[in-house]
């Protein structure tokens, strides 16, 4: 059993009138790529600056790596690193005086940061524009300059708050990749906060659902949708040579299917408990190849519409 | 305090090599040795003046000290109104404030890098100044004088000091560095304009001076030399002094002519020249002069320093900035 390395105890924050964060409790383990998913206004943001310390909780605790997130926010900040959404650099620095500066709030040893900063520079493809000023740098080259800074400190844990929004496909699969290279090759544990379904179901293996600032689900996305199976149906989907009227009726008379339903060439069959196994002997019996039969399985859109209309 | 060390490491540099601080200092540097070179036609003319008169004898308007009352709000202003909300607008703030300091270690460390590049302004200034004037005069300063030019530095850069802490006051409560540039250049023509035309408007509306309607061109001269006359004009002079006084650069200029001993003969500041000055004072006692308004002045900063470090260590840092 991994480690947890964030714990938050109904952690709450107030803006004014306005509920933020509203009793969070989330648990993230060490190693792992979590995926803090909820649309813009949830308390994403707001969740990764109080952890981070910038920002100070109405109510309620938190621990990252053990330290507590008000009294050691200092301490976090030695062993979390993070990326804000909308991170500024200085422009008319260079790449390498921008990671130099946050190597030495860092206090790392000159020679040591000469070092790691080459080493980062390389890892995020920047070696070629580390004397080139910061103005002059694409928006996804300045995400991935910011990820070098997150990284500099050699952190435990990662927080990258919608590390790629606003760039291309190219620039949106360079930080991907990179973030799931640097889980895997490293071990660094990563807190993703994004509202990109896909991107979260590309890269984390375990989610949180936010809305309203409370946390409404969190697992792996298989046994999220496995949640959601239980309580409703399960489909099967064929491609066959042919669909006759005959085949449907026939199928639709086996039990515990509750339907069937024809689009193009597709056929989907409603069942309550898996019968994968009568259905495609009736087809087969009436004459008919199958090309193709698998399970549909929920789409994170599915279980995040489904989580978020279960609280309405 | 690491932390606070490295900020300022950083932002000296930055300052030291931004266009602005350059073309600022560039033009101090100019206008200052003009005024050295008019201060030494001056000595020479009037032999009981020493050596300290190249600061305040320039003519034309132009000694170091009326530069430094006139330029010194807008150079540590310039220094100070956007060190904060540039950070928070371009998001470098919230990347900063992620690393392992404290967040008082930003502003004491923009501080003080603000504080060392000013200082190297003054300091370069006065040297080059007493440069220039050594070799036209033939002499250099007496010990005396070195020590009122010591001094003199020292109040210049606690003077300068002030301006850049309102600067960075400015910078912590605008969220934008358009709102905090006009805070402060509103600020400066206040204080280096405005503030003397409302002296002199409060200074008439309380002691009215009228001057009889059958006055002619004999009796105007004999009313000007009444005694009750001279006594309204005293009065008026002071109530405009005193509402004057509420400028730090005001401070300033009263203060550094006590320090480097000279008085001047009543004139407002940014007078031709500051009036006919003479050696009246000696060091102790300019210092004494001097004192109440040296700590006005160093009030004033504390005051500005401490409300911006309050301001910014409550700083919210919300989502979007």
């Amino acid at each position: 059993m991994p480690e947890p390395i964030i714990h938050t105890y109904e952690l709450t924050k107030y803006y004014g009138d306005v509920k933020a964060v509203d009793h969070l409790n989330l648990t993230v383990y060490e190693g792992e790529i979590f995926g803090f998913l909820g649309p813009n206004g949830a308390g994403k943001t707001t969740t990764l600056l109080m952890l981070m310390g910038l920002t100070v909780p109405t109510s309620g605790t938190a621990t990252v790596g053990g330290y507590d997130i008000v009294k050691e926010s200092r301490e976090v900040r030695r062993i979390a690193g993070m990326l804000p959404e909308g991170a500024g650099y200085y422009e008319d620095l260079t790449a390498r005086q921008n990671l130099d500066y946050i190597g030495q709030l860092n206090d790392i040893p000159k020679p040591e940061r000469e070092k790691r900063i080459d080493d980062l520079l390389g890892a995020v493809g920047l070696t070629k524009w580390a004397d080139v000023k910061v103005e002059k740098f694409s928006r996804g080259m300045k995400q991935r300059l910011g990820i070098a800074e997150v990284l500099i400190k050699n952190p435990r844990i990662a927080f990258f708050d919608e590390p790629t929004i606003g760039l291309d496909p190219q620039g949106t699969k360079e930080i991907r990749d990179l973030m799931i290279r640097l889980n895997r090759e490293q071990g660094l544990t990563i807190f993703l906060s994004s509202h990109l379904l896909y991107e979260v179901q590309q890269t984390c293996h375990r989610v949180g659902i936010i809305r309203g600032g409370k946390l409404i689900a969190a697992d792996t996305i298989e046994n999220l949708s496995k949640k959601i199976a239980e309580k409703g149906k399960m489909v099967i989907e064929f491609k066959l040579t042919e669909i006759s009227p005959g085949l449907i009726r026939e199928i639709e008379a086996i039990s515990d299917v509750t339907s069937v339903k024809q689009t193009n060439d597709r056929l989907y069959v409603y069942v309550e408990s898996d019968k994968s196994r009568e259905v495609s002997e009736t087809i087969t019996k009436h004459g008919a190849v199958i090309l193709l039969m698998k399970p549909k399985e929920h789409t994170l859109e599915e279980i995040f519409l489904k989580y978020y209309e279960r609280e309405d | 305090m690491a932390g606070a060390m490295t900020v300022c490491r950083k932002e000296l540099a930055d300052h030291l090599g931004s266009k602005r601080y350059i073309v600022l200092f560039a033009l101090i540097l100019v206008l200052s040795t003009l005024s050295a070179y008019q201060g030494a036609e001056y000595i020479k003319n009037n032999p009981q003046a020493g050596f300290i008169a190249i600061f305040s004898g320039a003519q034309f308007g132009f000694s170091f000290t009326s530069l430094m009352v006139f330029f010194g709000p807008i150079i540590g202003l310039s220094l100070g109104f956007d060190a904060i909300n540039k950070e928070r607008t371009s998001g470098s703030l919230s990347m900063l404030l992620s690393q392992p300091i404290y967040r008082d270690s930003v502003i004491n460390g923009k501080f003080l890098a603000g504080t060392s590049a000013l200082s190297l302004l003054a300091v370069t200034t006065v040297g080059i100044m007493c440069g220039v004037a050594m070799p036209i005069l033939g002499f250099g300063p007496a010990v005396e004088d070195v020590l009122r030019i010591v001094l003199f530095t020292l109040l210049t850069i606690l003077y300068l000091a002030f301006w850049l802490a309102l600067g960075l006051l400015f910078s912590v409560i605008a969220k934008k560095t358009s709102t905090s540039i006009l805070m402060s250049v509103a600020t400066w023509l206040f204080f280096s304009l405005v503030i003397a035309i409302i002296a002199a408007l409060v200074a008439s509306v309380l002691i009215p001076i009228t001057i009889p309607k059958e006055a002619s061109g004999g009796n105007i001269g004999r009313i000007l030399r009444s005694p009750e006359f001279r006594e309204l004009l005293q009065k008026r002079f002071a109530i405009q002094m005193s509402i004057q006084r509420v400028s730090p650069a005001y401070l300033y200029n009263e203060a550094s002519s006590a320090i480097l001993g000279i008085s001047r003969g009543g004139l407002g500041f940014i007078g031709p020249g500051g009036g006919k000055p003479f050696r009246s004072l000696e060091l102790t006692q300019g210092l004494t002069a001097s004192w109440p308004q040296i700590t006005a002045i160093a009030a004033g900063l504390v005051v500005c320093f401490a409300v911006s470090y309050m301001l910014f260590l409550r700083l919210e840092i919300r989502p979007g900035g």
